[in-house]
């Protein structure tokens, strides 16, 4: 892929996802005209990008979303939902475009679908002409609408609007165009603009009129044209309803229905057989108008033909009762924030990780060598310790940097929920609505790419099984609409994310029921857990309890893969649950999966070290606390009975096993699957922060092992996966 | 003679400016194109002299007469110096 395309790729990408979020924001509120002028641009460069990187398909299928969208920029459309969807269509058939080139390298060029897969289909733009957004403007309307908007001061005495444009030799013929124009009895509102942009200074010629006035007066159509009559040029002047709409014709629905449909047609520009097309038009509007008796109207709409084709949509657009120019909105100054970014190669920041990496192991051995110096009391430690001092400082800072780089807010996650709530809701028939709280909160790149599958699952079973359906929400006594709060906090150095629904809340029988049926648990067992104990069944392996499975969640995978994604990052998963209030599933991740704080402990004579975020405590057990139950080792801990694994064993790290349990140990408890286990070792040993390498090559993949250190005297420290390892 | 050369930087528009005033009050602000322009006692002005304030966007200084021309074309000849 050469620069070009790729740099097209990414900004089109980013452009996509602008696009996205403003179509689902002007959903709700269609006429923000802000909003609309974003999505517009996106549309609108994401086309030009098509344009240069010479790929027509994606250039025609844009353009008629932004012909669309500049509609409803005028006021002639409103943006229905059946509309933004289609919108959307067209982004999404962008993005499967955008897939081919990232994986081939090249643009498409056999194209999937229909060629035009995208394009805003006529029978949506059709429907979505919305009578109550006043959209009987048309092209021709255009100036005079803008100039209402302009000055909202003069809409309530207006009658007519006017737009002069002398002919360019007017002077020689003595004409005073502005002066005869100011003088109009009741002027309110009058722009001089040029008519084409001013020449340059030396190109300039006085005595060649190039302007346009545009005005707005408080006397008829006919009193502007006599007082501009005496003046040559081009001269378009028309009645302007006042703010109210004019009274609609009462007609039957399908007459209505005809004339709007005959609306439409006039509205298409400049195609050929224009002519043909005003005159058959006008005619079935005229015999629409006879058919219910109203042949006065239909005399009125034949003379309308006889003039322009912006008569003829005047006298229609009358008829059916929509103001005759749309008010354009003042449009409120955009606040513009721009950052300084760079945009840089996730491959050369990961270099930089590594190269952090190995400058802290050079650290680590710099202290090394200053406390073997101290040891030999040599004369140079002091100096030694106080360069290892500095190097210690400067290395935590480019630590800090590099991490700070790989942050990416969880934005980027949480900004593909709109879009898939908004079709969930629409398959289940559930409203929705989605509130997202902390979107700033930055993480570590890897976790925010990796959050986004485990909070769909989570999301889609609170659509799917927790949220009821509006009926039954209502019989409830809550809001019909349901919301969704997806929620980041940052808590040192960990981030909190949570999914609260406020649906009907997990049924503990049922859960009990289920885990029994499936023989996860005896009766015994489960009559005495926890209600939050028996909750957290659901993520246990093989637990579903949806009784159908549909489209959105339940196609077996459960929310054990929930779980085992987060924590292979090192994360942890919690449910808590009110019947009949809701549900809330908190998600705990690092901040950064750069730095892991592991605790050393020996065993066998080797040194490991073990994650510590999967340490729950260590303890000190003298022999006689070790029982047997069978052919496990327990000791009882608070009142719990925790199975004993021998960390050496496991390891195979030394031959003398046996010994092990006659002698006081050292015992580290970690939590795995909800469950406590004891690890057995001899000593434990410091904590450390370190970069964890994983490991590659041939040894990748080896179970319990999550990766690799050097420590300061220069030997490898393999890090446990502690729950790979044991489970 | 109704536009009054530049002195001190300021050309003044006097009494009702013909079209003829379009070429005079064009040199003025060609030659001096810091110029500012006082329209204070102009009571009118032809298109073609407008064209050219419009075109040159000159500042405008003094009070304009309170007739229906200048009520119109100065916010138009202002607006234009801030575009």
């Amino acid at each position: 892929m050469n620069d070009f395309l790729r740099q097209f790729l990414i900004e089109s990408r980013e452009l996509v996802i602008e696009a996205t979020e403003g179509l689902l924001l002007l959903e709700k509120s269609p006429r923000d005209p802000e909003r609309l002028d974003t999505v517009f641009r996106a549309f609108h460069t994401l086309k030009g990008g098509a344009g240069i990187v010479e790929f027509p398909v994606m250039e025609q299928a844009l353009h008629s979303v932004e012909s669309l969208l500049t509609e409803a920029r005028a006021g002639k459309r409103t943006l229905n939902p059946a509309l933004v969807g289609e919108c959307l269509t067209s982004l999404d058939q962008v993005s499967q475009w955008l897939d081919i080139l990232e994986h081939t390298g090249e643009l498409p060029v056999s194209l999937n679908g229909p060629a035009n897969a995208g394009l805003v289909s006529p029978d949506v733009a059709a429907a979505s002409h919305d009578t109550s957004a006043a959209p009987a403007a048309h092209a021709a309307q255009d100036w005079a609408a803008q100039l209402l908007g302009r000055n909202p001061s003069a809409t309530g005495a207006v009658t007519t609007a006017f737009r002069f444009t002398p002919d360019h030799d007017c002077f020689y013929q003595g004409e005073d165009p502005i002066a005869l124009t100011t003088s109009l009895p009741q002027l309110l509102a009058l722009e001089i603009q040029p008519e084409s942009p001013w020449p340059a200074a030396d190109k300039f010629n006085p005595y060649v009129c190039n302007i346009i006035l545009t005005g707005l007066a408080g006397i008829s159509a006919g009193e502007v044209s006599a007082h501009l009559r005496s003046l040559t040029g081009e001269c378009e002047v028309r009645a302007v309803g006042t703010a109210e709409a004019p009274a609609a014709i009462s007609m039957p629905e399908i007459v209505r229905k005809v004339l709007q449909e005959q609306l439409r047609v006039l509205q298409v520009k400049e195609a050929p057989g224009a002519a043909a097309r005003i005159a058959s038009a006008g005619r079935t509007a005229a015999n629409a108008m006879r058919f219910c008796g109203m042949d006065a109207h239909a005399e009125s709409l034949e003379r309308a033909v006889q003039q322009s084709s912006a008569q003829l949509q005047e006298a229609i657009a009358q008829l059916l009762g929509m103001p005759s120019v749309a008010l354009a909105r003042a449009a409120t100054p955009r606040k513009e924030t721009s950052v300084r970014t760079l945009r840089i190669n996730a491959e050369q920041i990961d270099a930089l990780v590594r190269l952090t990496g190995e400058l802290t192991i050079a650290k680590n051995a710099v202290g090394h060598t200053a406390k073997l110096a101290q040891a030999n009391s040599d004369s140079t430690a002091g100096l030694l310790k106080d360069q290892h001092s500095v190097l210690n400082r400067l290395v935590a800072q480019l630590q800090n940097t590099v991490i700070g780089m790989r942050v990416l807010p969880l934005r980027s996650v949480f900004q593909r929920f709109p879009r898939v709530l908004r079709e969930m809701s629409a398959n289940l028939g559930k409203p929705i609505e989605l509130k997202v709280e902390g979107e700033d909160t930055e993480a570590d790149k890897t976790i925010v790419e990796m959050l986004f599958e485990p909070l769909l699952h989570i999301v889609r079973n609170a659509i799917d099984h927790g949220v009821e359906d509006a009926d039954q929400r209502r019989a409830r006594g809550k809001p019909a609409v349901a919301s969704i709060l997806l929620r980041a906090t940052r808590d040192g150095d960990q981030v909190l994310i949570e999914v609260t629904d406020d649906g009907a809340g997990i049924d503990v029988q049922r859960v009990r029921q289920v885990a029994l049926d499936r023989g996860m648990a005896s009766a015994e067992d489960l009559d005495a857990m926890a209600d939050s104990d028996v909750i957290d069944l659901v993520f246990a392996p093989g637990f579903s309890t949806a009784a159908h499975v549909t489209e959105i969640s339940g196609r077996g995978v459960g929310l054990d893969a929930v779980r085992a994604a987060v924590e292979r990052v090192g994360g942890r998963v919690s449910i808590a649950s009110r019947s009949g209030a809701g549900t809330t599933v908190s998600f705990s991740l690092p901040f950064s999966v750069m730095m892991t704080q592991v605790m050393t402990v020996e065993a066998g004579g080797q040194v490991f070290g073990i994650p510590l975020d999967a340490v729950v405590e260590t303890v000190s057990v003298t022999k006689e606390a070790f029982s047997s139950v069978g052919e496990a080792r327990v000791i009882v801990h608070r009142n719990r009975t925790i199975p004993i694994v021998e960390l050496e064993g496991v390891l195979n790290a030394s031959a003398e096993k046996s010994r092990r349990a006659e002698t006081d140990a050292t015992v580290i408890l970690a939590s795995i699957a909800g469950e406590l286990v004891g690890l057995q070792v001899d000593h434990p040993g410091e904590r450390m922060e370190i970069i964890l390498k994983p490991l590659d090559g041939l040894l990748s993949g080896t179970p319990g092992i999550a990766g690799t250190t050097v420590l300061g005297d220069g030997r490898v420290l393999l890090v446990l996966d502690i729950i790979g390892m044991l489970q | 003679m109704t536009v009054l050369s530049a002195v001190n930087g300021v050309i003044v528009l006097e009494g009702a400016c013909p079209s003829e005033d379009a070429e005079i009050l064009l040199q003025h602000l060609t030659s001096t194109p810091s110029a500012r322009v006082d329209i204070s006692i102009c009571e009118s002005a032809h298109t073609a002299v407008i064209q050219v304030l419009l075109a040159f966007k000159p500042r405008l200084i003094g009070t304009p007469p309170g007739n229906s021309l200048w009520r119109w074309v100065h916010p138009a000849v202002q607006a234009s110096v801030s575009i």
